[in-house]
């Protein structure tokens, strides 16, 4: 086989402020004609970058140290601008990461993809007519599946949901056959039923039309399933490479073990089964709604309120981790603002401890009983304030006088050297402001902990020391969790029960493991199936559902 | 470990402009200071006459030459740095609390509050800013004093604004309701969560403003509405030496060389800041 694609100890530094730092070195890859390669690491493991130097389009202070990349027997390292900018968007390609910041809101997407591709054949020097354009288009779009392409053509970005977006943006990297085909994170920005459509469709569209594909990518299970080759990023380096099965199954640098180990399994032998404590109920909904009236109008008919929430009724007791999933938009964040005393329900009740909420809401005593944590700790930590600044808030609140004292023992509850206290957020991982952020939540000494998708902007490997961290949290403090994600995985070795929400309603509650294994509502099911996962023995214990009977499901109407 | 303030000195070194800039400035404000000092004839910023000197075109004595009663202008103009920055401080001091407290106020409060705020700000920005002074100092008698309230009047709502735009995004993040949450008071969140959040902002609005609040000062006063003679003044100097264009040129243009001068050097800093704090402002 021929090597397409071939880099020869490629090191790429960043100037900053006068001081260069490299963020790859001595990287050397190997992509060869047809194949499908993935590229994984965790956030700052060059893998971005990496792909960025192929394309030509490393920020103005980015260089390339050393080395060498050669493309279908040019050197891209040597080429003339010129020639090098033709490559771009006609023989190498990229799907980019974020479907709705890859488009300029205020063209229509026909208007989009045309100037793509009128800067591309001017470029390679082919003039083409508006209508030779516009079939080319219309075709492109019936490859990534989109229903109706002169629709989707006069659409502006907005008008259309993030699976159609990057379904377009697929499309768009397609328009001129690429050779290389370069996809940074495709489906990572959805939900996980409209990732794996995506992850399909871009599986298809590579066996169909003979592509090379280089998958950059953070997560394993998409790796097992869309690439036959592995490359492991850490910290600008190449830890290991191997065909994908065998460095799953014998993986041969620590780095890939620990990878691997941090992934939460969904079935199987790994699996952390947790155990309630009890029956005493803490939290009780009782066909709890909130509806959110659209802002008044001058001078025409206010428009429906939208309803967030409806009918939901689920009791949590005292000890129990009790996770919410959901995909975006299914109301899971209303509901734990409502147990929060945040929003008020419009119909039915949200009783703590037997008590109404809308009773409490003001009460400082519940305000002590109930905390939160939030999804992302770089806006929930206030940049110019210290750790110790940020916890003497709620110290002073809960009464409690002897600060220093106090801000040690917090910092140990979360495993942070006493030191912290006086650092500020920007001096720290992004584990460690989720510990800070953790350790604010404690300082009032509350009963309750709402965890708002709490490791899902973290790195997978730090993700699972949180996990662990608020695990024996739970046992130390006599903690009760409500989990918000929606990261079945995740919640399956954390929850000891679960609640399933779709459209604003529950699908399913009931014990994480009767959930998982005998899913009963049509759409678990189909949630649970779009789960990636790592193994063949997991992919064979998940629910099997068609593609068909997932679509059927996700498109058909409230019941 | 690299802490913030290190990280802004070398982004300061690596840009010569906003140095440029600082050393401007800071020679404004040293020369004021101790104008009697450096000013090579310090006598000549009161109602001194030296007919001998009088339209002495700019030489080794009187660098910037003299005016029509030989006074030298480079003494007069940096006697009238005091003036100006007198007039910065005084509206820059006033203004900018006022209009952070309450762009501060409505970003954070928002409903009613916010509507008031936001509304009186607008119909200030509506009012031709100068038009306004002139009514403003023409009601009241014609001195620094007054037109300083002039100036600081119409001031203050571009402060508001800036700063209600900063507020309006910082509420919206969470670290505002976590510390909600937890028990926080409104003038905590305003002064401990928020305020640190808007220096940025503001350090670099008011660098800015430095140099334009100047520039009105200096306006006013060309059209005599500012201080009155005999203090040196570097508004009333350029509009006196305007009577002598262009065969004195120099008494016109000199003062004015030294507005420029401290305006351009304002300006530098404060772009300079802007890159080094990252700031938006609008």
């Amino acid at each position: 086989m021929t090597a397409l694609l071939e880099i020869d100890n490629l090191s790429v530094g960043f100037t900053r402020d006068g001081e260069t730092t490299d963020v790859v070195r001595d990287l050397s890859m190997r992509v060869e004609q047809g194949a499908r390669v993935a590229v994984i690491g965790e956030s700052g493991s060059g893998k971005t970058v990496t792909m960025k130097t192929i394309l030509g389009t490393l920020p103005p202070n980015g260089r390339v140290l050393g080395g060498a990349i050669r493309f279908d027997g040019q050197d891209l390292l040597t080429l003339a601008p010129r020639d090098r900018d033709r490559l771009k968007g006609t023989d190498i390609s990229i799907i980019h990461q974020d479907p709705l910041a890859a488009f300029n809101p205020v063209f229509r997407i026909g208007t989009q993809m045309d100037d793509v591709l009128r800067y591309a054949d001017a470029r390679l020097g082919q003039p083409s007519s508006a209508a030779d354009r516009g079939d080319r288009i219309t075709t492109v779009l019936r490859q990534v599946q989109l229903q109706d392409p002169a629709r989707v053509r006069h659409s502006y970005p907005f008008e259309l949901s993030g699976g159609m977006r990057q379904r377009v943006l697929i499309g768009m990297a397609l328009l001129h056959r690429p050779k290389l085909l370069i996809a940074d994170e495709p489906g990572t920005a959805l939900d996980v039923t409209t990732q794996d459509e995506i992850l399909r469709l871009l599986d298809d569209l590579v066996a169909a039309q003979n592509l090379t594909l280089v998958l950059v990518t953070h997560n394993l299970a998409v790796v097992r399933q869309n690439a036959d080759y592995v490359y492991v990023m850490q910290h600008g380096r190449l830890m290991e490479h191997g065909l994908v099965r065998q460095v799953f199954d014998a993986p041969q640098s620590t780095y890939t073990r620990q990878l691997i180990a941090a992934i939460p399994p969904l079935y199987g032998a790994g699996v952390t089964a947790q155990s309630g404590r009890g029956t005493a109920k803490l939290i009780e909904l009782a066909a709890a709604a909130k509806h959110f009236a659209a802002p008044k109008r001058w001078f025409a008919k206010p428009p429906p309120s939208v309803m967030a929430v409806r009918d939901v009724s689920l009791v949590i007791n005292r000890g129990d981790c009790f996770g919410i999933a959901g995909e975006s938009g299914s109301g899971k964040t209303t509901v734990a603002r409502m147990i929060m005393g945040l929003l008020a329900a419009t119909a039915g009740k949200v009783e703590i401890g037997g008590r109404d909420i809308a009773s409490l809401r003001r009460d400082p005593a519940f305000r002590r009983r109930i905390q939160m944590v939030y999804q992302n700790p770089a806006s929930s930590l206030n940049p110019k304030r210290t750790v110790a600044q940020m916890l003497a808030v709620p110290l002073a609140f809960a009464g409690d006088t002897a600060h220093p004292r106090r801000v040690a023992e917090l910092l140990a509850q979360v495993e942070l050297p006493p030191e912290f206290a006086r650092r500020y957020p920007h001096e720290l991982s992004g584990g460690q402001k989720q510990r800070v952020a953790i350790a604010r939540a404690l300082a009032v000494r509350p009963e309750i902990l709402v965890l708002d998708e709490p490791t899902s902007a973290l790195d997978v490997s730090v993700q699972k020391t949180i996990v662990d961290l608020l695990l024996s949290l739970r046992e130390q403090l006599d903690l009760t969790y409500v989990f918000i994600s929606h990261d079945l995985s995740l919640m399956r070795n954390f929850c000891n029960r679960i609640a399933v929400m779709w459209r604003g309603m529950l699908a399913e509650q009931g014990q994480t493991d009767d959930v998982f294994d005998r899913p009963v509502h049509p759409y678990t099911r189909a949630l649970i199936a779009a789960v990636p996962v790592l193994t063949e023995a997991e992919a064979a214990r998940k629910p099997q559902i068609t593609l068909a009977e997932r679509r059927a499901v996700l498109a058909s109407t409230v019941e | 470990m690299i802490t913030n303030r290190q990280r802004a000195l070398r982004r300061l070194r690596h840009n010569p402009i906003a140095v440029i800039g600082g050393l401007m400035v800071i020679s404004v404000i040293l020369a004021a200071i101790f104008a009697p000092f450096v000013a090579p004839f310090p006598s000549h910023a009161g109602a001194v006459v030296d007919f001998r000197h009088r339209h002495a075109p700019p030489d080794a004595l009187h660098w910037m030459g003299t005016d029509n009663v030989g006074r030298d202008i480079l003494s007069r103009v940096i006697f009238g740095y005091r003036v100006s920055l007198t007039l910065v401080a005084g509206v820059l001091g006033v203004a900018m609390p006022f209009g952070v407290i309450l762009g501060m106020a409505a970003g954070y409060f928002r409903g009613r509050t916010e509507f008031i705020i936001m509304r009186l700000t607008d119909i200030m920005l509506a009012m031709p800013p100068l038009v306004m002074a002139l009514a403003i100092t023409a009601i009241l008698t014609p001195d620094l004093g007054n037109a300083m309230i002039a100036i600081t009047a119409l001031w203050w709502t571009w402060h508001c604004r800036l700063i209600y735009r900063v507020t309006s995004a910082i509420v919206t993040e969470d670290f505002i309701e976590a510390a909600r949450l937890s028990g926080a008071s409104h003038t905590h969140i305003l002064l401990r969560e928020i305020l640190p959040n808007c220096m940025a902002a503001i350090s670099v609005k008011t660098t800015l403003d430095a140099g334009f609040v100047i520039l009105f000062g200096a306006t006013l006063s060309f059209l005599g509405l500012g201080v009155q003679p005999p203090t040196p003044d570097l508004g009333t100097m350029v509009s006196t030496g305007a009577q002598f264009l262009p065969d004195q040129w120099w008494e016109a243009v000199m003062p004015g060389l030294g507005v420029l001068y401290a305006i351009l050097g304002f300006n530098l800093l404060g772009d300079g800041l802007r890159d080094m704090l990252d700031v938006e402002i609008g």
